[in-house]
């Protein structure tokens, strides 16, 4: 039936919640353009026929471009929506994501996924002065410069800004500048703790 | 070396640096560390923590943390050993100790650069001169001097001759010198005891920077109850020490007496109470309390079927009735309630129980929570070492940090349930010890060991447990035995800590006298049995009185502390 395998594209898409990044499905694609390919070839048959009389064949062929519009709708969807997916993820991970999320990407997604850093990269530097804002840290407002946190499992050594490495060790407990433990916290590495 | 301003020399040197705190695995270090921390977020000094509970997990973090820091803040550990020798650190390194373990290494003491100890100087220290301990190397290069100078021969055979006199008789000297040495050192190190809490030394230190708060005066509060709590000091020096918290507390929280300024009823408030001695009494029944406190068990000897009919004779003294006084104490009777303390003082100095109240303090925050300092202790140690084990030995140490806080209500109360299991288990220990005559006395000391199918015995691996069961044991001994020479010996107390590896915890602590200055000889004597017999021990623990060993070494190393203390 047309139109079926665009929608399991869109609908595994729908299931993945949480701005989490299924694989790329390059052979759900190539089927469904496989399909709007054929849907096109047999409507361009039809629309010479038509032309040459058998007006019976016009609801078919509009029934046809009906399925081709809905395809590229959903086509259209799908890698929008990916690709603003992908967008969150650099605002969540920072500018290096990890392997199993690159694993996801196609390689087009990768090559925009890089411009978009550079864009941003170039909006920040622009804002805020000399050196520029980074504005993918602190996106809720800091209630102090230092956070205590709880290491919840080794980690290894981690290293701050003035050059000096911390052991991260399970159960330890840290005072550290906020900036530098909110990449950990996210990981779920450190535990923000209030006391 | 000691510090005598600890704002100057201690905080002001670290509040620029990066700071390694190294925290004993007990509740006043647990307070002691709260409140530095608390002292460290005020002025954003980057610190880590790490627990540590024995040596041996010290050295293992020292290791692993000294490329990256310089400065070492130690809580209730390193003071009573070399630090520098056991840890080697570099010369640059330097380490702040607060420790109430005494008696201090005399190496710390007069160590000019490294290490600093932050220590109440007025506490009785009594640290041997310094001239009577080191000696300049300078005696050996002058003897070689004078043998190179040449000269006339009859000149040189007599002041050979003098050189000889003069050589024996500093070497005489030197010899004298030793011996006293090693005396005057025998007498300083032999006895172990415990100085002011760390706590206190860290809020005193807090409110010489005027940074003090109501949590960080309960902090300390807790860590001297839990001194007070666990035997390690004096009823005089206890005391004391509740005089000086007590003006604290009245600076802090005199404004609940006006009423129109009076707080919320959310806020802190800590007050002075001269409180009941019974364990937890607010949070259980007051029939389980008086079953469960060491005191009053001991006293009106409850292991005894005579003793159960005493306990109903005092209830009945008082006027209580018994089905009040078995449900829980907050749903006794108003009427009852209210005279409570005077009427059980009354009837206890008629049973022989005349120092059931003590001078204590209790906070109250919210309209549900009222908890007395003493509660806390019993709450956070039986967290610390609660066997059901979750993770590694830190997360209970974490587990028990975390209950510190107001905000952990949930972590606290599960303390107060985890305590009531560990009060009984240790009664009915007691209780079974006595009947079944288990302590037996080895001469010099008595002797009690658990079999390793008694029930609760895992829950006395632990070393604060196995302390808090034995002084319980020796108390309720003292009170049951007949033999006059017996009430005034130590006791030794062992119980199999890991049954694969075959290992046995042993205890020793001092005699339970009326007037006893709580001093500990058995760190030493343990060392010099171990040494004597070769046994296998692991002296890992800060307190140098517990020891643990392997379980087939156990009958040498009893004989040989028989032979040694004798």
């Amino acid at each position: 039936m047309a139109g079926e395998r665009v929608m399991e594209l869109v609908r595994e898409l729908h299931r993945a919640t949480g701005g989490h990044l299924p694989p790329f499905r390059t052979e759900g694609l190539r089927q469904a353009l496989e399909e709007m390919r054929a849907l096109y070839e047999r409507n361009q048959a039809d629309v010479s026929e038509a032309k040459s009389g058998r007006t019976d064949l016009i609801f078919l062929i509009r029934f046809r471009h009906c399925c081709l519009l809905r395809n590229q709708r959903c086509l259209l969807a799908y890698v929008y929506d990916r690709l603003l997916r992908i967008r969150a993820l650099r605002w969540e991970y920072g500018s290096v994501l990890p392997n199993t999320i690159q694993f996801h990407m196609s390689a087009e997604e990768v090559e925009w996924f890089n411009r978009y850093k550079k864009s941003l990269a170039t909006y920040m530097r622009s804002v805020g002065g000399e050196e520029g804002l980074d504005l993918t840290q602190d996106i809720k407002p800091p209630k102090s410069l230092y956070i205590e946190v709880r290491c919840l499992r080794d980690h290894g050594e981690f290293e701050i800004d003035d050059g000096t490495t911390i052991l991260l060790k399970k159960n330890s407990q840290h005072f550290l500048p906020r900036w530098k433990c909110e990449q950990l916290i996210r990981q779920g590495v450190l535990e923000h703790i209030l006391s | 070396m000691f510090v005598s301003d600890c704002r100057r020399e201690f905080y002001d040197v670290i509040v620029t640096q990066r700071v390694l705190l190294l925290v004993a695995s007990d509740v006043d270090a647990l307070c002691a560390c709260k409140i530095l921390q608390a002292l460290f977020q005020c002025d954003h000094v980057q610190y880590t923590l790490v627990p540590v509970s024995g040596w041996q997990e010290l050295e293992t973090a020292f290791l692993e943390h000294k490329d990256q820091f310089k400065y070492f803040v130690l809580i209730n550990c390193g003071a009573n050993v070399d630090l520098l020798e056991i840890l080697q650190p570099e010369e640059d390194t330097f380490f702040f100790v607060c420790d109430s373990h005494r008696p201090i290494n005399v190496v710390n003491v007069y160590n000019d650069t490294q290490i600093k100890l932050l220590v109440k100087q007025d506490d009785d220290l009594d640290v041997p001169a310094y001239d009577d301990i080191f000696r300049d190397e300078e005696e050996e290069e002058e003897d070689s001097e004078n043998e190179s100078e040449g000269s006339e021969p009859s000149d040189k055979r007599r002041r050979f001759e003098e050189d000889v006199i003069e050589r024996t008789m500093k070497r005489r000297q030197r010899r004298e010198w030793e011996a006293r040495r090693r005396e005057i050192l025998f007498d300083y190190e032999q006895y172990e005891y415990h100085g002011t809490s760390s706590a206190m030394v860290m809020f005193d230190l807090a409110w010489v920077m005027s940074k003090d708060l109501n949590d960080m005066l309960w902090w300390a509060i807790v860590g001297l109850t839990d001194q007070w709590v666990q035997d390690k000091i004096t009823q005089m020096k206890y005391v004391t020490d509740v005089g000086a918290l007590q003006r604290h507390v009245s600076r802090h929280n005199h404004r609940n007496e006006d009423e129109e300024h009076a707080l919320s009823i959310d806020c802190t408030r800590i007050a002075f109470d001269y409180d009941l001695r019974l364990a937890l009494y607010q949070h259980w029944s007051l029939y389980e309390s008086l079953c469960n406190t060491s005191y009053t068990s001991a006293r009106l000897k409850l292991w005894s079927v005579q003793g159960q009919k005493r306990l109903q004779e005092f209830l009945a003294d008082m006027g209580l009735p018994l089905k009040q006084v078995k449900q829980k104490f907050n749903s006794m009777d108003m009427s009852l309630k209210e005279n409570l303390r005077e009427m059980i003082e009354e009837s206890a100095n008629k049973f022989g129980m005349k120092d059931l109240r003590v001078q204590t303090f209790s906070i109250h925050f919210g309209f549900k929570n009222k908890f007395s300092a003493s509660d806390i202790v019993y709450a956070t140690t039986s967290l610390m070492e609660n066997i059901e084990k979750e993770g590694p030995e830190t997360t209970n140490f974490i587990k028990a940090l975390d209950s510190l806080s107001r905000g952990n209500l949930d972590k606290l109360h599960q303390g107060l349930d985890l305590a009531k299991k560990q009060l009984r288990a240790i009664q009915q220990t007691v209780a079974s010890c006595i009947c079944t005559n288990l302590v037996i006395s080895q001469g010099p000391f008595l002797y009690c060991s658990l079999m390793e199918g008694t029930p609760d015995v895992k829950l006395f691996s632990k070393p604060v447990s196995l302390c808090l069961l034995s002084k319980n044991l020796l108390k309720s001994f003292v009170c049951s035995t007949k033999n006059k020479r017996c009430k005034l010996l130590p006791l030794i107390m062992a119980a199999p800590m890991d049954v694969e590896q075959g290992t046995v915890i042993m205890v020793g602590i001092p005699p339970e006298t009326e007037s006893s200055d709580k001093k500990n000889f058995f760190g030493r004597a343990f060392e010099k049995a171990a040494d004597s017999t070769g046994s296998r021990t692991l002296h890992n623990h800060f307190d140098m009185s517990i020891i643990e060993l392997k379980t087939e070494d156990r009958s040498k190393f009893l004989d040989a502390l028989i032979s040694l203390l004798s």
